[in-house]
């Protein structure tokens, strides 16, 4: 297993988001994580990716809620739960966050700069940036333009081929298609396509269900923070309660 | 004309010094959300290092500058790691524990060196007379060695990976975290760049103002006036805000009845008018709702 994720619960203040929830990605999957608004596929993500932690440790200091992980996380064979959020990647595994969050008032070519942060070596930045250009051709037109200026599936593209930047083995995508009209979502889906065909292990969460179960290999339904069924796209659509309930189709 | 001249060499060497300050102020601001109120108390504890390292131990001036530099970027790092970072989290204790800081640098200045008005001597000395009026080379130094430092800090935070790192941490942190940015020394690292720019300031500016443990405070209004002027975060609306402000404050002074008197006033007016009319200033900043 690529991703294996073992009894992970979450608690904000006294809401339970993730209850005891296990799941796994192995390496060359394309795997989705569907279900209803406030079933946790974000905050799962963001535990995944740390950003939980990250979170816990800030609010420590403040007013706020009290916020609790517990369970264990493991990455490539490597334990990531307890590293700290700006640590993980560097050991191949990215979040390409909900709403794209590009640095709005940094030109195309620093948001992509950011995503190669870490790496030191100059052949593989430049290595790594021709082949999101080669993905994203409407990145390589306009490298100095402000991002904020960006159309939203720009954005996204952008969004996705910073992340792309740091050269991940594990790609976790946040509703790439929201906000996005039909044309630009089919784009958007035939470019995660292209990515996972690269090599690229990719997790993704989208409302989009009819879609998305046409690409993946697996999916994980999740619903409370628990995953309440898994299977191939035409397994979960068989299943008539599941498809009305959480599905909605 | 003689006046004109007057006004316009007053503007773009106040311009230029609040510039400095108000950007290093932004920055912080802009990177961890701390309003650092003891930000010009730094610039006048820097100014105070300078005294001494060249009126009581007699060195160069140009020593001097180097000391304060060093020794006030240490303060603000110590200060930082000591009283802020703690309390990072919590927006108003750390605006109460700055202007707390400030006191402290103020009283502890007040206690070693008394009230007394001091002066340091300038770094060369003469003066050209430019259409009638005498221009001392103090001031044209100061005018472009502001230049220089805004000139670098503009290539550091454009053209280094420590910049980028910086403009990104001030968009989105946790985004900024994702890609393996860690925000928590990009904060300190900062507020060691934003009090060496009032350090840095305080360095050039020393020979031409005189020291008292209160000269933090003037500085203090304008700075904010400009920040509220330009828009809270916004490093290119510091930098114009600075030399409007600057103009003004230059125009009231030498056109206006007793308008020395009157230089506070000018920037509270302005920052009162900004705040009626656009309260984001020139360049506002929306926040991400994350912050």
């Amino acid at each position: 297993m690529l991703l294996e994720v073992a009894n992970l619960s979450v608690w904000y203040d006294k809401a339970m988001l993730i209850n005891h929830l296990s799941m796994g990605i192995d390496t060359g999957e394309l795997v989705s994580l569907v279900g209803p608004n406030g079933a946790g596929k974000s905050t799962l993500l963001r535990a995944i990716t740390g950003l939980v932690a990250w979170e816990r440790e800030i609010t420590r200091r403040s007013t706020h809620g009290e916020i609790k992980l517990e369970g264990t996380v493991t990455f490539d064979g490597e334990r990531i739960d307890q590293v700290p959020a700006h640590e993980i990647v560097k050991r191949g595994l990215i979040l390409c966050p909900e709403r794209r969050r590009p640095f709005r008032e940094m030109s195309v070519l620093d948001n992509l700069m950011a995503g190669s942060y870490l790496l030191k070596d100059r052949d593989q930045v430049r290595d790594n940036l021709n082949k999101v250009y080669q993905l994203f051709p409407v990145l390589q037109d306009r490298p100095n333009q402000i991002s904020g200026t960006l159309s939203g599936g720009e954005q996204q593209m952008l969004a996705i081929g910073r992340a792309l930047m740091s050269k991940p083995k594990l790609l976790c995508i946040d509703e790439p298609s929201t906000g996005l009209a039909p044309l630009l979502r089919a784009e958007v889906f035939q470019k995660i396509s292209g990515i996972h065909e690269l090599g690229i292990t990719v997790l993704l969460i989208e409302q989009e269900v009819s879609t998305v179960f046409k690409m993946t290999s697996r999916n994980y339904v999740l619903s409370s923070g628990k995953i309440i069924a898994e299977g191939t796209g035409d397994q979960l659509l068989q299943d008539e309660v599941l498809r009305k309930t959480y599905l909605g189709l | 004309m003689n006046l004109l001249i007057d006004i316009i060499i007053s503007g773009l060497i106040s311009g230029s010094v609040f510039a400095l300050l108000a950007i290093g102020f932004s920055l912080i601001f802009g990177v961890a959300r701390i309003v650092n109120i003891a930000h010009t108390a730094f610039y006048m504890v820097a100014a105070y290092c300078i005294y001494v390292v060249t009126q009581r131990m007699g060195f160069h001036p140009l020593w001097g500058m180097v000391a304060a530099i060093v020794l006030v970027t240490l303060l603000g790092i110590i200060s930082y790691k000591l009283f802020i970072n703690p309390i990072r989290e919590h927006h108003g204790a750390v605006l109460i524990a700055t202007i707390a800081l400030a006191m402290a640098f103020q009283e502890v200045m007040g206690i070693i060196f008394t009230g007394s008005y001091l002066s340091v001597p300038k770094l060369i000395k003469g003066y050209h007379v430019i259409l009638g009026v005498k221009v001392f080379y103090q001031q044209l130094l100061t005018f472009g060695a502001a230049l220089l430092i805004l000139a670098g800090l503009w290539a550091l935070l454009m053209r280094t990976k420590l910049g980028l790192a910086v403009r990104s941490t001030a968009q989105d942190r946790e985004v900024a975290n994702l890609m393996g940015i860690n925000e928590a020394r990009v904060a300190m690292a900062t507020m060691g760049l934003s009090v060496g720019l009032a350090a840095l300031t305080g360095a050039i500016v020393v020979p031409l103002t005189v020291l008292e443990p209160h000269m933090w405070m003037h500085p203090l209004v304008m700075m904010m006036a400009v920040v509220v002027l330009g828009g809270l975060g916004s490093l290119k609306g510091s930098f114009l805000g600075a030399y409007i402000l600057g103009f003004a404050e230059a125009l009231v002074v030498f056109l206006a009845p007793m308008g020395a008197f009157l230089k506070g006033s000018v920037a509270l007016s302005i920052m009162i008018l900004v705040l009626l009319i656009r309260p984001e200033g020139l360049f506002g900043v929306s926040f991400e709702e994350e912050r």
